[in-house]
């Protein structure tokens, strides 16, 4: 197990330098992320990433099971909405149907985003449940993230649903730290390496 | 006619008496049968319809509509009283047009829904209100014909004379009919020949509400009409202090912002006038949301109310009644429960010697149960239209007890009982709560203060918190076993906030030789009512889970033991006043025992629970097949046996027995309501949990015991034993009894659908 | 002034964009089929088609409707006569009745869809709608039941 992770990582790591170096050129305005190893660094900086993951505001929408989490007690979503293939719901419990563009306005009023959805099917990206190594070596799977290599992870930070943990809506809790200190923590924990933390 | 209600034009009705001969109308003035223009639900043509009682209408081309009396909150009475009419009067009911009548006492009835005493509170008056307008119609036809009365006979609406070969349709005499005057002792048909009764008839508006016509109250619309929402102080116990009204008016579409005190001190309470708090704010606007959001900008300096008072008028003449200022907590609520229980209480009833029959007992079993404030939560929330004027009232909307709403709006608004017109829309949903009229008194009250047509409307949160709740109760349950594990003495001793359940002469009394049932009681200023089956929705579930616990600690087939301690109820029955009907009793437990298999095969497949019970006039058993899936019980399956006499509408029945299946089961696993400094926890549907599709069971298996006996209530008494048969199926799930509602069990990490 | 297509007539409602789709059809256009239940998404009493999505209308703005078309229960088919209608007719499913139209409205998307559901598609996708008179088994019935009648007969339109 242990070894083919590292495989899997090192290859990984490879490709990222190999990719931030033929997008290091003139034109390219994004920010190019290059790893250098740091194992104590990284580990630090995940235990930070990972209290926000397992945040009601992240978590909820990363169920171990088909039905998304809801509320601070990440009690299971009232009215056992199904995720579906695309993580979009079905028929009609589609997300949408109730989760708008933007959040509603009052108390256990459903949040919004353009974008609402849990995870597809064949691509879970389960949060509940995971210990922090489980957590971390998922993270940088691409079998298991998307195929998304540490540009497109990092970048992940920014994303609009991501972003929408730190806007939960009336009466819910935010993140345990700013979504500045978790994208730092985010993009230190994957340019050091994105070591995961020993154990289990 | 000495009370004539406003929606039957004076004029018009002298002028049809005048047509119909000055002589005649002395003769029958009191019964209020004459020919009167009306307006059919359906069509907006101008239709002569010939009213022959106040059931009845029939026009000269044969249309026949019948007036329904009760109300309508889905126990299906607009189909079902109307069924016993036509059963009567002989017409084809494929083509009778029904109508919700208005509030009219003296031409409908109590008009009264609830108790679950339609049908036999009109079971009587329908059918004879039937017969006579048919024999009307005869006499009508007989006179016309100058044939005899005798050789006549009807079919389906038409009037037959074998001899001459003379047929005449209903309509063709329903003028003349409708001079007749009201036969009485018409003889009724033989409950055995029925061809309306006791055939599955169709909900008649059931095609209104799948297309989404207006048919409740809150699509009731009238032109000018303006829409007001109060906002109640935040927690019982609470009243307001000042309030600051300047933002709310400068909303879009606001037009007035105000207090109303809904009684005035000193005010006499009927038992139905409950006000959950005596001030509060209102806002009035033009449309919904615009309301909606004009409230929330109201600023309110919220304060405790203190002790407070209330008048009851009763019997006995005026009651002053204390009213705690405390603003109550769920545990505290409890803590104080348990205090109250080792008081002493009010003896109920007591046979033979309990107390010594319990020192000599060689075994003795006690529990306590105790089951939450639960919320009606009618899927319509509270609402009412109110146009009041200074010379009458026009109110219209979802009302269960018209009848006793009345006399309240009459002394409030100061206007006589005869310029008060009710109409009654559908109701989306009762249980209860709706035969309380808070609502529609403050529509009343704020139509009076903008002098406008106005909408009451609650919102979710508004209904759930300021409610009229099913009490939060409490009872101990004691038996005595002698050393052969014989059953000597029986004890119930209950409470509640503010009232206790116990129906101290319902079975198991009557069947035990020791007896004795207490009642206490803790006031509070949270307010209650009745809740479908109220009492009985909590003695079903503690008294049924104990006789389970009992008949196993007696090594006793629950069924079996319950069938025992009938038989000696009917045999030799001990005390007096014994409500139920022992033989009716075992025979929805034989009935239940024999369509569920119960010790066959099934047996072993579920967890399976029975309880039985008796209320409302009516018997009914249930078995319960749970599973549980992935830790959470499920009933999968149930078998229902129900005794209510004669059956009227069968499929209709079978559907109302299924959702009060659906309902006993949803609300003893998930229903309750907590209180925290006075506020109501559980505000909307996010936690209030409400039984939803994939819950619901599989398949609910109803049998009616097939008797001619007269038909009793039905929308309750299948309610209370699912809670438990619910209670003895989870001890068979889990190991383990549960004598707290809801039975919820924690909530697993992934939730099964 | 919002432009809005509900039940193929297009009407341009003067109101706040943020008013619900449910109180515009209720207290603006007059269609008063599509119930309030809870107004947070709890219940499913309001559901109406957004093209053709099962939208909760009581936290739906107009403003998101705008352009759209909206299928409501008194739109649903030309004469009463969708599949589901006639089930719930056959059945007699209603009790009070006040929560049916969002019912159908829900079943409706769900048929579309799946042409031949069974019990579990009926709960995934009927879930959010809650009757209080405890109707689950007929509705459930009577899904099955427009889903034979669909296929025999077509959608009603």
């Amino acid at each position: 197990m242990k070894k083919s992770t590292f495989v899997v990582l090192g290859m990984l790591l490879i490709m990222l330098g190999m990719m931030a170096f033929s997008l290091n050129g003139p034109r390219a305005k994004v920010p190019v992320y290059l790893v250098k190893k740091d194992s104590a660094a990284s580990v630090a900086a995940f235990k930070q990433v990972y209290t926000v993951l397992m945040s009601p505001r992240c978590m909820n929408c990363h169920p171990s099971g088909n039905v998304p989490l809801q509320g601070d007690d990440s009690h299971p979503h009232t009215m056992l909405p199904k995720r579906g293939v695309d993580g979009k719901g079905v028929y009609a419990m589609k997300c949408m149907n109730c989760h708008q563009p933007t959040n509603t306005p009052g108390l256990h009023m459903p949040p919004g985003n353009p974008k609402w959805h849990l995870p597809p099917a064949n691509m879970k990206m389960v949060f509940q449940g995971r210990t922090a190594p489980q957590l971390a070596k998922q993270l940088i799977d691409p079998k298991q993230n998307g195929n998304k290599d540490l540009q497109k992870l990092i970048a992940h930070a920014d994303d609009e649903l991501v972003l929408a943990g730190w806007n939960p809506g009336e009466g819910r809790t935010l993140p345990p730290m700013s979504h500045a200190a978790f994208k730092k923590a985010w993009t230190t924990w994957l340019t050091t390496g994105a070591f995961a933390p020993s154990g289990k | 006619m000495e009370k004539t209600k406003p929606n039957f034009n004076r004029r018009a009705f002298l002028k049809a008496s005048a047509l119909a001969g000055g002589g005649l109308m002395l003769q029958f003035s009191a019964v209020a049968k004459l020919a009167l223009p009306a307006k059919s639900a359906e069509a907006d043509t101008a239709v002569q319809w010939n009213e022959i009682n106040g059931y009845i209408q029939i026009t000269a081309d044969n249309r026949v509509k019948l007036v329904c009396p009760n109300p309508e909150f889905g126990q299906n009475v607009m189909t079902s009283l109307p069924m016993m009419v036509a059963e009567e009067l002989d017409v084809d009911w494929t083509k009778v047009v029904v109508e919700m009548g208005p509030h009219d006492n003296k031409k409908l009835g109590p008009q009264f829904t609830g108790g679950s005493n339609s049908m036999r509170m009109y079971w009587k008056p329908l059918r004879e209100a039937g017969a006579a307008a048919r024999n009307m119609l005869l006499q009508a036809s007989a006179q016309t014909w100058s044939v005899p009365l005798e050789e006549l006979s009807t079919k389906a609406g038409v009037i037959y004379h074998e001899k001459s070969g003379k047929t005449g349709k209903y309509g063709d005499f329903a003028a003349k009919a409708a001079m007749v005057p009201v036969p009485k002792g018409i003889k009724l048909k033989d409950v055995k020949s029925f061809k309306v009764v006791r055939h599955s008839q169709k909900n008649v508006e059931g095609s209104k509400i799948v297309s989404g016509k207006p048919l409740f109250g809150l699509d009731y619309k009238k032109e000018g009409m303006l829409i007001a929402m109060i906002q109640a102080p935040p927690a019982f116990g609470m009243t307001f202090k000042s309030f600051d009204a300047a933002q709310a008016l400068k909303m879009p579409g606001i037009t007035a912002v105000f207090a109303i005190k809904l009684y005035e001190d000193g005010f006499e309470q009927g038992g139905f006038d409950t006000r959950s708090f005596n001030d509060r704010l209102v806002v009035v606007g033009k449309t919904t949301w615009e309301v909606m959001q004009a409230r929330k900008k109201l600023v309110v300096d919220w304060i405790p109310a203190g002790d407070t008072k209330d008048y009851m008028a009763g019997r006995g003449g005026k009651r002053e009644v204390m009213v705690p200022g405390e603003l109550e907590s769920t545990a505290a609520q409890l803590e104080k429960m348990k205090a109250y229980a080792n008081k002493p209480a009010q003896l109920l009833r007591k046979d033979g010697d309990p107390e010594t029959a319990f020192k000599n007992a060689a075994q003795i079993l006690e529990r306590t149960y105790n089951a939450p404030f639960l919320a009606h939560n009618c899927m319509e929330p509270m609402n009412f239209f109110a146009h009041v004027t200074d010379e009458k009232a026009l109110v219209a909307g979802p009302l269960q007890a018209p009848g006793w709403t009345e006399p309240t709006l009459a002394k409030i608004l100061k206007l006589p009982a005869e310029q008060i017109e009710i109409q009654m829309t559908r109701m989306g949903g009762g249980f209860g709560r709706r035969a309380y009229g808070q609502y529609v008194i403050e529509a009343a009250l704020i139509s009076k203060q903008v002098k406008a047509p106005v909408k009451l409307i609650y919102s979710r949160e508004d209904d759930t918190s300021y409610g009229i709740y099913r009490p939060m109760y409490t009872a101990t349950y004691r038996a005595a076993l002698d050393a052969n594990k014989n059953l000597i003495a029986f004890h119930v001793k209950g409470g509640g906030i503010p009232e206790h359940a116990i129906a101290a002469n319902r079975f198991p009394a009557g069947a035990v030789d020791h007896y004795l049932a207490e009642g206490w009681e803790i006031p509070s200023n949270i307010t209650i009512g009745a809740f479908r089956a109220p009492k009985s929705n909590f003695n079903a579930a503690a008294e049924q889970s104990f006789l389970d616990e009992l008949a196993e600690a007696m090594g006793k087939d629950p069924i079996d033991f319950r069938l025992e301690l009938l038989k000696r109820a009917k045999d030799y029955p001990v005390g007096k006043n014994n409500e139920y009907d022992a033989d009716r009793y075992a025979g929805v437990l034989k009935l239940v025992k024999e369509k569920s298999g119960w010790n066959g095969p099934e047996q072993k497949k579920y967890s399976r629970g029975v309880a039985a019970y008796f209320c409302h006039n009516s018997y009914a058993a249930h078995v319960v097949d749970m599973t549980l899936r992935n830790g959470q019980p499920y009933v999968e399956r149930v078998f229902s046996a129900i005794d209510c006499g004669i059956v009227i509408n069968p499929d209709a029945a079978k559907n109302m027995v299924q959702g009060a299946v659906v309902d006993g089961i949803g609300n003893s696993l998930y229903g309750g309501l907590t209180h925290k400094n006075g506020a109501v926890e559980q505000t909307n549907f996010h936690s209030y949990r409400i039984i939803r599709m994939h819950e619901a069971p599989k398949k609910v298996d109803v049998h009616f015991v097939q008797n001619d006996i007269d038909p009793t209530g039905l929308g309750e008494p299948p309610f209370p034993p699912v809670f438990g048969a619910v209670a003895s199926a989870l001890y068979k799930a889990t190991g383990k009894r549960y004598y707290q509602q809801p039975f919820s069990l924690p909530q697993p990490e992934v939730p099964v659908v | 002034m919002i432009t809005v297509n509900i039940n193929q007539k297009t009407y341009h409602v003067d109101a706040d964009p943020d008013t619900p789709l449910l109180w515009v059809l209720r207290d603006h256009i007059g269609l008063v089929g599509t119930k309030f239940g809870c107004g947070v998404a709890q219940c499913g009493a309001c559901v109406v088609h957004l093209d053709g999505e099962a939208v909760r209308s009581c936290v739906t703005k107009l403003r998101r409707a705008e352009g759209k078309k909206v299928v409501t229960i008194e739109g649903l088919s030309p004469a009463n006569n969708h599949p589901l209608q006639k089930a719930w007719l056959e059945l007699d499913v209603s009790q009070c009745g006040y929560c049916q139209a969002g019912q159908i409205m829900s079943a409706a998307v769900l048929l579309k869809a799946n042409k031949n559901p069974t019990d579990q598609d009926i709960n995934d996708a009927m879930a959010g709608n809650i009757c209080r008179c405890g109707t689950y088994l007929r509705i459930r019935e009577a899904i099955h039941l427009a889903a034979q009648l669909q296929k025999k007969e077509g959608s009603g339109k």
